[in-house]
């Protein structure tokens, strides 16, 4: 409070007006952290103003009697050192007329009036252009809709019906969730597949839908007015918004928060139902996989978004409300920036937004937790949106960044280079930038960081023995079904063949004469001996192989290993020929992990990943530690199993001519890598193999900005080659 | 019956001045309003202009021989023409050819082509540069009928009510035959007259003349700025209700001289009209802070910031002045001391009228009154007061009687008064200097007139003093040896108490000279018409850089034989515009002359604007004048350029300070 000067100048310009407050203008009493406040609000324009004691009563006095210059100076002798100096008193009344809560003893001027009310639109017009990530388009005005359904849902606005609330909340997450919490983890696959992005986002407007209406109808229940319904194209997906901000008035914060929260107390509602219709119905069901919908993207947005207090969606203006720190975004900026203006430029006339410590706590940490999560998601968002959408990502990533970095970046060098009040200290404030500057620098340019990368892959056996018909014949018994663990020589089906048989019975006999033909003639014709004895031999090895047929009737796995492909019992009775493929015995014990690459991704994988882990889809707690055997450097576009394809619910699209479900449009890299602990065998539910697998590869440590600027790198030349 | 009728339209026109309301750009819309301003102003360029000037100058046959009834006949069509906006290029030509002849018929004076091209430019609604002695008078007076025609009222801008008066006169009879009335406003002329002055075609007047009566204009129509909300004015404007008529019709075109003085120099500097405040009695107060500011030390108490006028309280200083105060009340001390924010305010203000406020520089004490002085010009500021509590902070300090506060009434800044005028133009001697601002704040381009003859004048090289005093006495001895010569000299100083120090030095050497500053503001014009005397006892005149300004000397025969004037400037002031303009008095209409300048690194500019780099060099350098002046002249010239950016920024804050309060606070 050092520099709060008495006079203004520009005094004379409301000394003698004699203003009040608009008869229409109605004033709410808050307590914020014990103190108490006076919200002005024009229910007709939405327009709030927050005012504290000594403003209020500064605002009281003005009753289109008393001059400003009355009330001042019986102002300042009731309050002394507190009371409104005269610039605070015409930034107040600016601010109140500016926001059409005060009307004034002089004609308004039309062109002054005009002037405004385009500045206004031009404001409201560029911070849609700065927020372009938050783009916003206003549709209708709900409220009758909502005055119509409120007294329906009225009932239920209540304690008890929070209470059942809560009930039902948690019966849900007991009943339904919890003990199917693998299941329900494994869907995500299915879920997030592009098979059911149609489904996935019918279900999302509508229990975006269903969000709003709880604004809207907790807000009418405590007699608030929704003016604005509209949707919002956040990071270009449409979601719905009302404009609840009439309830910034309410008294009571509770009323406020149940407000802010009543989009997500909603959403959840159909959130628990949808549970407990997902869990008593069976797999493969359009309910099933619409209720599983439903919880996914209710509980996905909860997270990401309403509940996130960080960015200002529900969770923000609840956990102001709850702190009792209003406009906690906007103070906590101020708070960050008067910290640096008094502790790094030591400038004395910097004003901290609250007197109040403890406030001043929360609006640091706030400060620092919104300014670090805004660059991260700023970041995040953008390489997101660029692999899939390349030129609106860069379009969106360039604009955001320009508003959001180079432009603040920019007022404040302007800032720095203009500013009278710090022209008395201006090389120590710029050396204070500088060192601020080169700290961020320094933790994103210079220290390491962890790098982690991802890629899919597949569970490949390396003992993987195709089995094959070895005679024909009929199928008489099948000893063993696919997923059968066999040992070496265990018979997987067996054969008849009464061909064989018969070539058998027929050999023997011929064996028989010949044999004592050649008897005869040993005695007999010496001389033709030989050669009976000769006819006797080459019958004797026909005889072993028709042997060798029949035990080939016979098929037996080749190694140890577990039995995969076709159900031998499916062939049962049937005749199949020599060399038909029946099974696979595929060695489980000694597995390798076969993952793809997309191009883009090779230039980190030459680097040499330090560090490899895997973790199964079947068991996804676990993480496996790997190593890697070898990286096929050479362009393929056939994938090790179908499961990694779009078809098969991977990642990679799948070629327009394919047939087999592995065939890519764009090239891939493959790579092996060994891991011990998913071929633990029996032991622990093992891997099959063709199953699908995360890997995670950490590399060098290296710094955020370098990290950023190859997968940008990476990002860009993948695109440039399509 | 006309009279009311006349007596509404002054209500009429003087309320739609009242809300227009000139807008201020910022960011991309000022670029984007620059490049229209370039584009709608793009025809009239100099080449435009001196091609027209051109034209006109062949006219000048068909009116020399032209009858007195023939060029009567020929100025009534152009009125006519003009006031029903029916000129064309070829009629504004004419108007021009025939306004020239008028004035070369009556004072003898035939306008150069330049002259004409001047005032083709002021017609269209430029800034034109036309350097000191090339007839700037004339030029404005074959245009400023063309003008007034157009705009049926032209208020002519003068740098003082003496050359309002000298113009207005002199220009009479030339306006007279242009079938319009002149007048002129000046401080002497009681207010009930000047109804009937403002009522005139053409009206010569100070900025602050004008400004007064509009403003007080303003105060009398209070809350109105409709007619419609005037209807009770208007109602008794029939019944002749004095004292509502508005004195000032509306704003309609005007034409300033010296624009860069008045548009950009003085343009923030708000005229305020004030009365005291009658309610409560500070003089007690104030004394007891000046005695209070007395007891604190400088650096362990407060800090002061010379350059924003500033004092900042230090820990130790708040604890004190809390000890000070509590101790103050304890022995009858006034009762206001109790509020500590208040006190510490009022304590700051006792500091810096004693510490930023200096008697001889700011300020002089006349009559035991305080009188401020003109930190431009020199001059004092009669009537004027500085705000809040300050005034009445140095009167304590001097230990004068302390005045009443005052409470600001209404206030206007030049800026904002010259941006209501729909028509504005103006001409001074240094424009191009200050292009950006006239076509950021007052859209208006700015042209050089080339000069009628090449201009003989000898810059004399810059020489730096590492000490003041060197400097000084190194003046002094410059002024000797130039005198000798049978030249006059011409010298400028940044402040009254500059010029009284050299005047001494002067006076110790046995030198006669003149001195004209704000304390001799009468008599300056016959020193003026003195200061070009050569010959043995050669006029020396000591001024202030602004005094004077918009007079011209004119040396004599001998002085012309010797080698023209010579002008010294004893500083750089903080804008090149006005060493340019200063320099500008030696050498005019191509007369021969010569000009230096003396600085040193102890000169209050560097001292201000660049310290560090003045004390290095002056740390570097041991003899006591700089032999190499390339480094200090960049190091005066960087400090010259950062002050201008420093004045540029303090002048745009205002403009958008006035702005916000226009745009934000209810009524006008």
């Amino acid at each position: 409070m050092s520099e709060r000067s008495t006079f203004s100048p520009f005094w004379h310009r409301v000394r003698a007006m004699k203003p009040r407050l608009r008869p229409h203008v109605q004033i709410t009493r808050q307590h914020y952290r014990g103190k108490r406040w006076h919200v002005v609000h024009d229910p007709s324009s939405n327009h709030f103003y927050r005012l504290n004691a000594v403003a209020h009563e500064f605002v009281g006095l003005l009753d289109g009697s008393r001059t400003v210059e009355d009330v001042w100076r019986l102002s300042l002798t009731r309050h002394a050192d507190d009371a409104l100096t005269q610039n605070e008193v015409l930034q107040l009344l600016s601010q109140l007329y500016g926001s059409n809560l005060l009307s004034a003893d002089v004609t308004p001027e039309t062109e002054q009036l005009l002037r405004r009310g385009r500045e206004r639109t031009a404001q409201k017009a560029k911070q849609q252009a700065i927020g372009l990530m938050y783009f916003r388009v206003r549709l209708f005005n709900p409220d009758a809709i909502l005055a119509w359904l409120e007294p329906i849902v009225r009932p239920l606005i209540s304690p008890v019906g929070f209470l059942a609330w809560c009930v039902l909340v948690l019966g849900a997450f007991a009943y339904a969730i919890v003990p199917n919490w693998d299941r329900l983890l494994s869907g995500v696959d299915s879920a997030i597949a592009p098979s059911n992005w149609g489904w996935m986002f019918v279900v999302f407007v509508v229990l975006k839908l269903i969000h709003e209406a709880g604004h809207g109808l907790i807000c009418k229940r405590f007699g608030g007015q929704v003016p604005e319904f509209g949707v919002m194209l956040l990071v270009l997906v449409p979601a719905p918004f009302v404009d609840a901000s009439s309830s910034w008035a309410f008294p009571s914060k509770w009323r406020r928060m149940a407000v802010g929260a009543g989009g997500m107390i909603f959403e959840l509602t159909v959130a628990a139902l949808a549970a407990l219709l997902w869990a008593s119905t069976a797999e493969g069901q359009l309910l099933h996989q619409l209720a599983y919908n439903a919880i996914f993207s209710a509980s996905v947005s909860t997270i990401l978004f309403n509940a996130n207090p960080l960015m200002k969606f529900d969770g923000y203006y609840i956990l102001s409300d709850l702190l009792e720190v209003p406009n906690l975004m906007q103070r906590s900026q101020a708070m960050l920036k008067f910290l640096v203006q008094r502790h790094a430029f030591r400038m004395k006339s910097a004003v901290p937004p609250t007197g109040s410590l403890s406030e001043a706590g929360v609006l640091v940490l706030y400060g620092l937790g919104a300014m670090i999560y805004r660059v991260f998601l700023f970041i995040s968002i953008t390489l997101y949106v660029m692999g899939k959408m390349f030129a609106i990502g860069l379009f969106l990533a360039l604009w955001t960044a320009g508003m959001w970095f180079v432009l603040p970046v920019g007022g404040f060098i302007h800032w720095l280079a203009t500013n009278p009040g710090i022209a008395d200290r201006r090389p120590r404030v710029i050396a204070a930038s500088l060192g601020m500057a080169a700290l961020v620098v320094l933790a994103l340019g210079v220290i390491p960081a962890p790098d982690r990368r991802r890629a899919d892959g597949v569970v490949e056996s390396l003992a993987d023995t195709g089995v094959f018909f070895g005679a024909d014949g009929f199928v008489e018994a099948a000893h063993a079904r696919p997923g059968d663990r066999v040992r070496k020589g265990d018979p997987l089906v067996t054969l008849t063949s009464d061909k064989l048989r018969a070539q058998l019975a027929m050999s023997e006999g011929v064996l028989a004469e010949a044999e004592s033909k050649a008897l005869e003639s040993t005695v007999s014709q010496p001389a033709a001996a030989k050669a009976a004895m000769e006819y006797c031999e080459a019958i004797r090895a026909q005889i072993a192989w028709i042997q060798s047929k029949i035990e080939a009737l016979t098929v037996r796995a080749p190694h140890d290993g577990v039995v995969v492909g076709q159900d031998p019992h499916a062939l049962l009775g049937k005749f199949v020929q020599e060399g038909t493929p029946l099974c696979e015995v595929v060695d489980d014990t000694s597995v390798r992990l076969t993952a793809v690459f997309t191009q883009t991704e090779a230039a980190w994988l030459r680097e040499g990943p330090i560090k490899v882990e895997a973790r199964l889809v079947s068991r996804v707690h676990d993480v496996i530690p790997a190593t890697t055997d070898r990286i096929i450097a050479a362009g393929t576009r056939d994938l090790p199993h179908e499961s990694l394809s779009f078809k098969g619910g991977g990642q990679l699209p799948n070629s327009p001519e394919d047939r087999s479900g592995r065939q890519t449009t764009d090239a891939v890299f493959k790579g092996y890598f060994l891991a011990e602990g998913v071929a633990s065998g029996e032991a622990r539910g093992a891997a099959v193999p063709g199953e699908r697998v995360a890997l995670r590869f950490t590399l060098d440590r290296k710094p955020l900005a370098a990290q950023w600027y190859l997968r940008l790198r990476q990002t860009l030349q993948g695109r440039a080659k399509v | 019956m006309s009279h009311t009728v006349t007596q509404y339209a002054v209500l009429y026109d003087s309320l739609r001045s009242r809300r227009a309301r000139p807008v201020i750009h910022k960011g991309l819309d000022l670029i984007a309003s620059r490049v229209r301003t370039g584009l709608v102003h793009a025809r009239t360029r100099a080449s435009y202009l001196l091609d027209q000037a051109q034209k006109t100058d062949q006219l000048a046959r068909e009116y020399r021989h032209m009858s007195e009834g023939a060029l009567d006949d020929a100025i009534a069509r152009a009125h006519e023409l003009f006031a029903r906006a029916r000129q064309d290029a070829e009629r504004v030509r004419h108007a021009l050819a025939a306004t020239r002849e008028v004035a070369r018929r009556i004072t003898g004076e035939e306008a150069y082509v330049v002259q004409l091209m001047g005032a083709l430019g002021l017609y269209h609604g430029r800034i034109i540069e036309m350097l000191t002695g090339e007839g700037k008078t004339l030029t404005g007076s074959i245009a400023a009928p063309l003008i007034a025609w157009r705009h049926k009222r032209l208020h002519v801008f003068t740098v003082n009510d003496y050359l309002a008066s000298r113009d207005a006169e002199s220009r009479r009879p030339v306006y007279r035959r242009c079938l319009l009335d002149v007048g002129a406003i000046t401080q002497e002329l009681p207010h009930h007259e000047r109804a009937a002055v403002y009522a005139r075609g053409i009206v010569y007047g100070t900025p602050k003349q004008i400004v007064a009566d509009y403003l007080r204009d303003q105060i009398k129509l209070g809350a109105a700025n409709t007619p419609w909300t005037a209807r009770h004015l208007v109602s008794q404007v029939g019944s002749g209700g004095e004292g509502l008529n508005p004195i000032v019709p509306g704003l309609r075109a005007a034409l300033v001289d010296e624009a860069d003085a008045v548009l950009i120099d003085e343009g923030v500097v708000p005229l305020i009209i004030a009365r005291s405040r009658r309610e409560d009695d500070m003089a007690k107060v104030y004394r007891e802070a000046a005695a209070l500011a007395g007891k604190l030390d400088e650096e362990a108490d407060f800090t002061i910031d010379h350059v924003a006028r500033k004092v900042d309280l230090t820990r130790r200083g708040q604890d004190r002045a809390t000890v000070l105060f509590d101790d103050l009340l304890a022995h009858g001390g006034e009762p206001i001391w109790a509020a500590t924010r208040r006190g510490e305010e009022l304590l700051r203000q006792a500091l810096v009228a004693k510490h930023c406020y200096l008697h001889g520089q700011q300020y002089q004490v006349v009559d035991g009154k305080i009188m401020i002085v003109d930190e431009y010009t020199g001059r004092f500021l009669a009537d004027r007061q500085w705000e809040h509590g300050l005034h009445q902070a140095v009167e304590a300090k001097e230990g004068l009687e302390v005045t009443a506060d005052r409470e600001t009434l209404a206030r206007l800044s030049f800026q904002r008064f010259f941006r209501t005028y729909p028509f504005l133009c103006g001409m001074t001697g240094t424009a191009a200097d200050a292009t950006g601002e006239m076509e950021a704040v007052y859209s208006r381009p700015v042209t050089v007139v080339p000069t009628n003859k090449p201009i003989a004048r000898a810059q004399y090289p810059l020489r730096v003093f590492r000490a003041v005093r060197d400097k000084w006495s190194a003046i002094a001895a410059s002024i000797e040896e130039i005198h000798a010569q049978g030249r006059p000299i011409l010298v400028g100083t940044r402040s009254i108490a500059a010029s009284e120090l050299l005047s001494r030095l002067l006076d110790l050497r046995g030198l006669s000279h003149q001195t004209l500053n704000a304390n001799f503001d009468k008599e300056e014009a016959d020193l003026i018409s003195k200061a070009g005397m050569g010959g043995p006892d050669a006029a020396i005149t000591v001024a202030t850089n602004m005094a004077g300004r918009g007079t011209d000397i004119k040396p004599d025969a001998r002085a012309l034989a010797a080698g023209g004037l010579h002008v010294i400037l004893t500083e750089m002031h903080g804008a090149k515009r006005i060493d340019r303009q200063f320099i500008g008095r030696a050498g005019r209409q191509g007369d021969p002359g010569s000009a230096q300048i003396f600085v040193s690194l102890e000169d209050e500019l560097v001292q201000r604007h660049a310290p560090l780099l003045a004390r290095t060099l002056r740390v570097r350098v041991r003899e006591a004048e700089l032999r190499n002046t390339a480094l200090a002249a960049r190091l005066f010239r960087l400090a010259q350029r950062r002050s201008e950016a420093r004045d540029r920024r303090n002048r745009s804050a205002v403009l958008r300070q006035d702005d916000w309060i226009d745009k934000h606070l209810p009524g006008g």
